[in-house]
């Protein structure tokens, strides 16, 4: 098995780079199919806003294309000069074929072999290599660039294994580490606290005052809550009724802010206003005509809009920007211990995939092996048993079988676990080989 | 097979209440859904020896120790349909404490065998103590809405506190929203109110063919009995006359709690002996 991983992601390559490699819909399609008919391999893409990269494997021992034909390949398709892809000394000697060394700069893209590739595809999937650890969408993005590469038939065997295989990575990580417990987007932190509130939104009642490109997320997330209504207030009316028209809601007079605060179960305030536009007193007086219902409000205005002394966790709870950065921060604080026992798991998973491999692709040999071994003790068995002539009991026949298969076993074991640790390097004699010749087996 | 029933203790399920206690507490620490699926099944257990000794036993089941112990028993049973329904949400860290407290304290409660000549569980098929019998089932079912106001109140006071502290949501401690703890108050304080006016309104009339006002008034179980629906009843006038919610409601509804306490702890009065 030769595997080869070339690509950039957002440690080694800026955004324009990013943007310029990015494989969409006709172009992904295109260059897969190239891919396998111009280096006879199998192959995958990977691409997101995040990262592109290229894997790329071949069952039988002829050489994968390297570092600099891949990146000759992209210079191709994306029209983007070769230079830009891979540094002057990466091209000179082809020796500096690392992640780590394309995040020092000395190149944008980087290059990965063998079981590099196979470890760096399960740090990918668990999303230990995502810009926010722990993120839920990468796993959905590299099975669907398998299921694609799958469609175009140039997914095959071992990338098919190796895919499948880094599903179950990503949901061991998922399930056995907290690596991605809680929200970490500012606007799922604010729905969050929202439910912590409120059961049911069909009853309830959401303002939106100002018309802050910040909060747009925010309401998009407290839209899909379905409230019964929304009401949006502005000073500037004619701002007021765009947004209430984007979401479904109903445009108020800024006049009629405190009236609409009575009404509101839940508050999304983005305005610009220099000062608070909710100072205490003004707020008790709301909150007295209330009769005692829950408020929430979601403060993401910068100067803040409300004054902070109003939460009490009870009539009004109130969280501002900083409170949910805050909450955000130490989602990410608490992800990041995860990260020993992640990386311990994606070891063993590596392992065992390459394990698996090696045993599936020496099944063959071994099959060979144990039945020549079969046939070899039998014929010993019989010809001890013809010796003795009948000297011996079936009880004790049984024993005498049993040993010499514990002693077939025993002598099969060594060989056998050795060829399943086997890593075979190119043109050199591998164990297999080492193995035939010693048994006498032939290919 | 009753023999060996019988030999179910009041240790018996009290461990198994405690252990899956200790393991809703564990939980807390390190959040692993196997912690509470075996914390469910101690609970389970628990619930299930407590309902054979209840059943067993010759418990006098209107002296303090034997109303505590049924009284234990339902919450239990609430405890397990509510993990079991809301598995993620940390109910036995608020429900384990409360049957524990009550099963403690019946044990502290308890007379010695055969002292109490208080009928057991299965006289309520009695047709001769019908209207005692009414009278303790009413007042049981109430106590049941009680403590799960109780309940409620305690989770409704952790929640606003975490709010308050703005602390993010726990996977090891998640818990209903502010809202459906206060609809799950309003419902039990709801459910409660009515059986237990029906039940003293049996009770005095009871009481009163045997006793006058001014013997009855000694008893420190009808003193807390009376002092607990006039809390129920300024509780209720202050949450659909004045419309106040919130911590307000659940430190009422933790007083009307305490009230029941008192009166279920305190000596049986002489009437009850011709009741279950």
């Amino acid at each position: 098995m030769k595997l080869l991983l070339v690509g950039c992601n957002y440690k080694t390559a800026p955004i324009e780079l990013r943007e310029k490699l990015a494989f969409d819909g006709a172009k992904l399609t295109a260059a897969l199919r190239e891919l396998e008919t111009r280096y006879g391999c199998e192959a995958v893409i990977l691409s997101t806003c995040n990262r592109v990269e290229l894997y790329l494997a071949r069952a039988h021992d002829q050489p994968l294309p390297d570092h600099g034909v891949i990146a000759e390949f992209l210079s191709e398709t994306h029209q983007v000069p070769v230079d830009r892809l891979v540094g002057d000394a990466a091209r000179a000697a082809c020796a500096v074929e690392t992640a780590t060394a394309a995040a020092q700069g000395v190149s944008p893209t980087y290059a990965l072999h063998n079981v590099d590739v196979i470890r760096h595809l399960f740090r990918v999937v668990a999303s230990l290599d995502s810009l926010i650890v722990g993120e839920g969408q990468i796993a959905g993005q590299v099975k669907r660039a398998y299921e694609q590469a799958h469609a175009q038939a140039t997914a095959g065997p071992i990338l098919h294994a190796l895919f499948q295989h880094a599903n179950i990575v990503a949901k061991r990580v998922r399930t056995e580490t907290g690596i991605s417990r809680g929200h970490v987007s500012v606007s799922s932190v604010a729905v969050d606290y929202v439910r912590q509130v409120f059961d049911h939104f069909d009853d309830k009642t959401v303002l939106v005052i100002g018309a802050g490109k910040m909060g747009e997320l925010t309401l998009k997330h407290l839209r899909d809550l379905k409230p019964r209504r929304i009401l949006v207030t502005n000073r500037s009316p004619e701002k007021a009724s765009a947004v209430a028209a984007g979401c479904d809601g109903q445009a108020m007079p800024w006049e009629e802010l405190d009236d609409a605060l009575v009404e509101a179960d839940i508050v999304l305030s983005t305005t610009g206003a220099p000062e608070p536009i909710m100072p205490r007193r003004r707020f008790n007086g709301i909150l007295a005509r209330r009769e005692n219902r829950t408020m929430v409000i979601l403060d993401i205005a910068v100067p803040r809009d409300f004054d902070p002394r109003i939460h009490d966790g009870d009539r009004a709870c109130l969280f501002n920007i900083d409170d949910l950065q805050r909450i955000r921060e130490q989602t990410l604080h608490e992800r990041h211990k995860h990260i020993a026992p992640a990386e311990a798991i994606i070891e063993q998973e590596v392992t065992r995939f390459h394990k698996d491999w090696m045993r599936r692709r020496h099944g063959k040999f071994i099959a060979q092996l144990t039945q020549e071994f079969e046939a070899r003790r039998k014929a010993v068995v019989e010809g001890l048993m013809a010796d003795l002539n009948g000297a011996v009991g079936p009880e004790d026949r049984a024993k005498i079988e049993y040993a010499f298969r514990k002693l077939q076993n025993q002598f099969l074991h060594g060989p056998i676990s050795a060829l399943a640790d086997d890593a075979p390097e190119p043109g050199r004699h591998t164990l297999l080989e080492a193995l035939r010749k010693m048994f006498r087996l032939e290919e | 097979m009753l023999d060996f029933l019988a030999r179910v203790t009041i240790f018996c399920f009290a461990a198994s209440y405690a252990v899956a206690l200790s393991l809703e507490l564990w939980h807390l620490v390190r959040p692993r859904p196997i912690t509470r699926y075996v914390a469910i099944g101690f609970g389970a257990a628990g619930a299930l020896a407590h309902l054979v000794y209840v059943a067993v036993q010759p418990l006098p089941l209107a002296a303090p120790a034997g109303s505590l112990l049924l009284l234990a028993l339902i919450l239990s049973i609430f405890y397990v349909y509510g993990s079991i329904h809301h598995h993620r949400v940390a109910w036995g860290l608020f429900v384990l404490p409360v049957v524990l407290g009550l099963v403690v304290l019946a044990v502290l409660c308890r007379e010695a065998p055969g002292q109490s000549d208080l009928a057991s569980l299965w006289t309520v098929f009695d047709p001769e103590r019908f209207w005692g019998v009414a009278h303790f089932v009413l007042v049981l079912l109430a106590g049941v809405g009680i403590s799960v106001g109780f309940v409620a109140s305690v989770m409704y006071f952790v929640q606003t506190h975490r709010l308050k502290a703005k602390l993010p949501p726990s996977p090891g401690m998640k818990m209903l929203s502010l809202e459906r703890i206060e609809a799950m108050n309003r419902r039990a304080v709801l459910w409660a109110f009515p059986l237990l006016t029906a039940g003293l309104a049996v009770g005095m009339i009871l009481l009163f063919q045997k006793y006058s006002w001014a013997q009855s008034l000694q008893s420190p179980k009808i003193l807390s009995t009376i002092g607990l629906w006039l809390v129920f009843a300024v509780l209720l006038y202050m949450r659909y006359a004045a419309h106040v919610r919130g911590k307000q409601a659940a430190i009422w509804t933790i007083v009307a709690f305490v009230f029941l306490i008192l009166a279920m702890a305190s000596p049986v009065h002489p009437f009850a002996g011709g009741g279950p």
